[in-house]
Formats: structure tokens, sequence, C-alpha cells
């Protein structure tokens, strides 16, 4: 849940949100940027706040930050993103400003957290029915779900299931499933989970 | 990042209970110590899982505790999770996600029974569906919270700026033609030139970059009431600023009205239509001075223009020469003491009526005379 700040919120809330923006650009510590991105994904929850989000900017900060090569740092960028992505403004935004490649490179990615925020959040970027977007039902991205969907760790499992359910069409599925049986590369899942059982 | 096969029941890495973070700068340090951990909606859930229970058979009473914070649908104890000696460990369903993060926030680190409870979400549990539904909740929450947000915003946008725009036509009508003209030189693909200032100010105020969306346009006018103090200030440091990088805006009305209207009517008019409390006592005030001095009334003593007056001056006694010193100087003092007691007139006619105060009148000049 978003943390209280301790200024009065509707003056003293923009002014917090800016100092920590400027301290993430600024700060060389490692642990800082960690704090303050912590900070401002958990921001991200309150739909009150993303006014103030928007206008500093922060929808792009979490999207640079997903290329980030501390974990840490990738892991609270993508919750952020989870966090603010069912807006209507924001999903426009971060649809427009490219976000998708960057958040399916997250599928990758060996941290638990990381990889179910970013399936969450390309589950609120499309909209409902197959084919609206056509990056977000990709080969790749069909067969990676259709990894995750055997997964032992059952958050992944239910996520993914939702996600070819959901978003993509049958012939998406049956396509990926054909495909994937021949193709000798996939992409990794996460660490925690299990190996998965054909 | 640990975790034992991943079956249910077992040890997840979302369940251990992190640090405290304690190299937290002054300003962003929180009114309790928390660890450095984001939460999303799928870190929550309505399975919350309770550790550090104490054996003692207090099972009823946890449960009762919990369900303080809402209802809840099941409750077990789960006997094969790792728990330290001599605790235990349950596991609460509640029948709505609110209630789960209610009591998650408000149980986590509580005393029970001797024993320091540590409460966390275990979204594990949850079935695929309960997974849809949880997802689909936080979005419809999400369209309401700003659905709600933009109606109220727009609300105050038309009132506020319907009061702006009379108060500060007069002062920004040379500006704000100018302002429309920057506001159209900058924009790229901004098919509405009327830009209405309000929305503008705090834009190139607080970013070098902005961009401007339908939804920020309602939302920044809000953030302009109340974050802007001086309206000349910012205006002027919009009109010189170099901000204006991209600013999409979808056509907006008002604005074109607002920005139209400005230049039509008059400052005369404008004053008519509305004028501040105070000004309006002034107004009254220099009514009065300007009766007082057109009216029948002869001019009195300086000090008497420092009286408050209510209603108006009685014409004064008529000085008559008696063509003799002295007769004139008693005629000077007996018409002094009539303005002394007449005073008191006011006072007295309450009090005692008229001929009680020319009696006194009377007593007065026969005892002066003595």
């Amino acid at each position: 849940m978003a943390q209280k700040p301790k200024v009065d919120p509707h003056v003293g809330r923009l002014g917090y949100l800016q100092a920590l923006v400027t301290e993430f650009q600024e700060t060389v510590s490692q642990d800082a940027k960690e704090q303050v991105l912590a900070n401002l994904a958990n921001f991200a929850y309150d739909p009150g706040n993303y006014q103030y989000l928007r206008q500093l900017q922060v929808v792009d900060l979490f999207l640079d930050s997903l290329s980030e090569e501390n974990e840490t740092l990738v892991e609270f960028a993508i919750g952020g993103l989870c966090n603010l992505c069912p807006d209507r403004a924001n999903k426009e935004h971060i649809l427009q400003a490219g976000g998708i490649p960057l958040i399916t490179n997250c599928l990758s990615s060996p941290n638990e957290e990381t990889v179910l925020s970013a399936v969450t959040t390309l589950i609120y970027l499309s909209s409902p029915g197959p084919g609206s977007h056509p990056e977000l039902t990709a080969l790749p991205v069909v067969q990676c779900m259709l990894r995750f969907s055997l997964s032992a760790n059952r958050r992944l499992r239910n996520l993914a299931q939702i996600f070819l359910d959901d978003l993509c069409s049958p012939s998406q599925v049956a396509e990926a499933r054909s495909r994937q049986a021949h193709s000798a590369l996939g992409i990794p899942l996460p660490r925690t989970a299990a190996p998965e059982q054909c | 990042m640990a975790s034992s096969g991943g079956e249910l029941g077992s040890l997840f890495d979302h369940h251990v209970q992190r640090e405290v973070c304690d190299t937290r700068a002054k300003y962003r340090e929180g009114r309790r110590p928390r660890a450095v951990k984001v939460y999303t909606i799928n870190l929550e859930s309505r399975y919350l899982l309770i550790q550090g229970v104490p054996v003692v058979g207090a099972m009823k009473e946890l449960v009762e505790r919990f369900a303080l914070y809402g209802a809840i649908e099941q409750y077990n104890a789960l006997d094969e999770y790792p728990a330290e000696d001599f605790t235990e460990v349950y596991l609460i369903k509640f029948a709505k996600l609110q209630s789960a993060r209610t009591a998650k926030r408000r149980m986590d680190e509580q005393s029970f029974f001797g024993g320091l409870l540590h409460v966390c979400y275990a979204p594990e549990f949850e079935t695929v569906e309960e997974t849809r539904k949880k997802l689909e909740e936080r979005k419809i929450y999400i369209a309401r919270t700003t659905k709600n947000k933009d109606h109220y915003m727009t609300k105050k946008k038309l009132v506020g700026e319907q009061k702006d725009t009379k108060d500060f036509r007069q002062d920004f009508h040379s500006e704000m033609s100018g302002f429309c003209a920057a506001a159209l030189n900058a924009s790229t693909g901004n098919s509405n030139p009327g830009l209405p200032y309000s929305c503008e100010l705090p834009l190139c105020y607080f970013s070098s970059k902005c961009t401007c969306s339908s939804r920020e346009h309602v939302d920044r006018a809000s953030n302009s009431s109340k974050d802007v103090g001086n309206h000349d200030q910012t205006v002027q440091h919009c009109y010189h600023s170099d901000s204006l990088q991209k600013i999409q805006v979808n056509t907006f009305k008002n604005s074109v009205t607002y920005c139209g209207t400005q230049k039509a009517i008059t400052p005369s008019e404008a004053a008519d239509r509305f004028m501040p409390r105070t000004t309006q006592l002034q107004e009254r005030k220099r009514r009065r001075e300007d009766d007082r001095k057109l009216g029948t009334f002869l001019e009195t003593s300086t000090s008497s223009s420092n009286e408050v007056m209510i209603g108006p001056l009685l014409p004064d006694i008529p000085k008559v020469d008696m063509h003799d010193d002295s007769l004139n100087t008693t005629a000077n003092l007996i018409r002094n003491k009539l303005k002394k007691v007449r005073s008191l007139n006011y006072c007295f006619k309450r009090q005692f009526g008229y001929r009680t105060k020319w009696r006194i009148i009377c007593i007065v000049i026969f005892f002066h005379f003595l």
C-alpha cells in the first residue's frame, strides 16, 4: 500500500513525489535508488496519485528502470507499472511509449515477482478480445505463457492461464503449442519454479 | 529465493519477513519502520498466513480477533508449514480483499497470547477464478476512482475557472492573447489554440518536459488553484519560458469560450459583475463620505472626522454677533456647552426623554453663570 507522506496531502504530495524523483535521478547509492523506487511503486498503487505521477513522468521512469542491471530495481519498476497500468490514461501512455517489448523482456527474469508483475501488466495492457494488440499475443509471448501455465508455481500458473484464456484466441494457443513441440529454445522459468512436467 | 518445492502449504519467499530499512533519508521516513518492499495486486490476497501463534489452543480467539476486520470464509491450521518451536501457523480466508488488507495491516507484529504474530498474504492458495476476480476488481476500482475524480475535478474546474476568469480578466486581457499565441507556436499537433491559462501554469512551473492529455487537463486545473499562489508571476513565467515543448491537448470547448469572452468584455463590466467583499465595504465607506460632503452639514472640527458617524449631522447653532465682546464670549460659551450636551443627547433621549434633556441644559447654563 502507498506510504503516507508526512506533509499535508494535497499541497505537499506533488512536492514529495518530485523530491523522490529528484533523489532517484541524482543519487549514486544503490540502496537509496531501491528505496525510492519502491516508494514510488507503492505510490503507484493509489489512483489518487496518478495525475502527479504522470506530471512527473514517473511512468517513463519505471519503463527506463526495466533496463537496469540491478534485479531489485527491475522488480520494483515492473511492480510500479503493474500497479498503475489498469488506469486507462497510464495504459495508453505505456503503449505509446513502446512499453510492451520492455515488459515482455521481464518475462525472462530469474526473479519470481518480476515475472508475475510482468504477466499481470500484460494482462492489464490488453483490451478485451484477441487481436487488439498484436505485440501482446505474439508467438513467443504465447509460447512463454504456455510454459508458465505448466509451472509448479501456482501463482504463475494462474496468471498464465488467465492470459491464455482471456487474451489469446484458441488458434493462437494451438499454433503456439504445435510450434513449441519443435522448438529447442525457450524462455527459462524463474528460479523458484520446480521443473515442469510434460 | 528459497522455497521448498513450491507446493501449497510450504514456505515461500514472500512469506519471509524482511528486515526493516534503517538507511532511509529523513524526509521519507514513515511513521513506522518498514522494510523495502513493493506491494502489487499479485501479492495481495484474501488469504492470510498467520505465523507465530502460540500453541495454547487459542484458535477460536485468533479467528475472533481477525473477524473484527471482516467476514471470514474459512480458516484452518497449517500443520506442515515450517514453524518456530511452540508456535503454529494458520490460514484465514476473508470474504473480501479489503478486509484482508486491513487485517494484515493491523494485526501484523501484534501481540497475541504472549507471542508476536507475523501476518502475510498467501496468494498461492488462490484458484484461477479467484485470481481473475481479484484482477478484475482492481481494474473496476481504478476505473471508478479515476472517473469520480475526473467528474469532481471537471466540476471544480468549471466553477473555479468562472471565478478566476472574472477575477483576473482585467489583468490578463493583454497577456492572455500573448499567451495563446505562445501556446500556438509551442504546441505541436494542437487543434485548440485557446488554452486556459489555469491549466497551463503548473505545466511549466513544475516540469520542463510536460505532456498533457485530456485527463491531465482537468486534473492539472485543480492543481493550479492549490499549488499556484500568485497567478501574475506564473503567467509571466510561462509566457517567457521555453518549456512548452510537447502539448497534446484534445478539443476543450470551455477554453475557447474563455479566450474569446475575455477579449469581448470591458473592464468596467467585469467590475460590475463581481466585486470582492473588501472592495464593497470600501465602496460603501466612500459613498458615505461623499454623501457627507455633499449634504447640508457644516464641517466640524478635525477631531470629528475620526468619529463614527451614524446618520446625518444636525445643523449647527448659527453664530450671532451681539456687537459686544463680553456678550459674544458668553454666547460662544453657551454654544459650546450646548454642543457638549448634544453629544449626550442620544443617550438622554432614550433614557430620560426630551423634557429631562432641556432641564439639564438649563441647569448647566444656570450654574455656568453663577
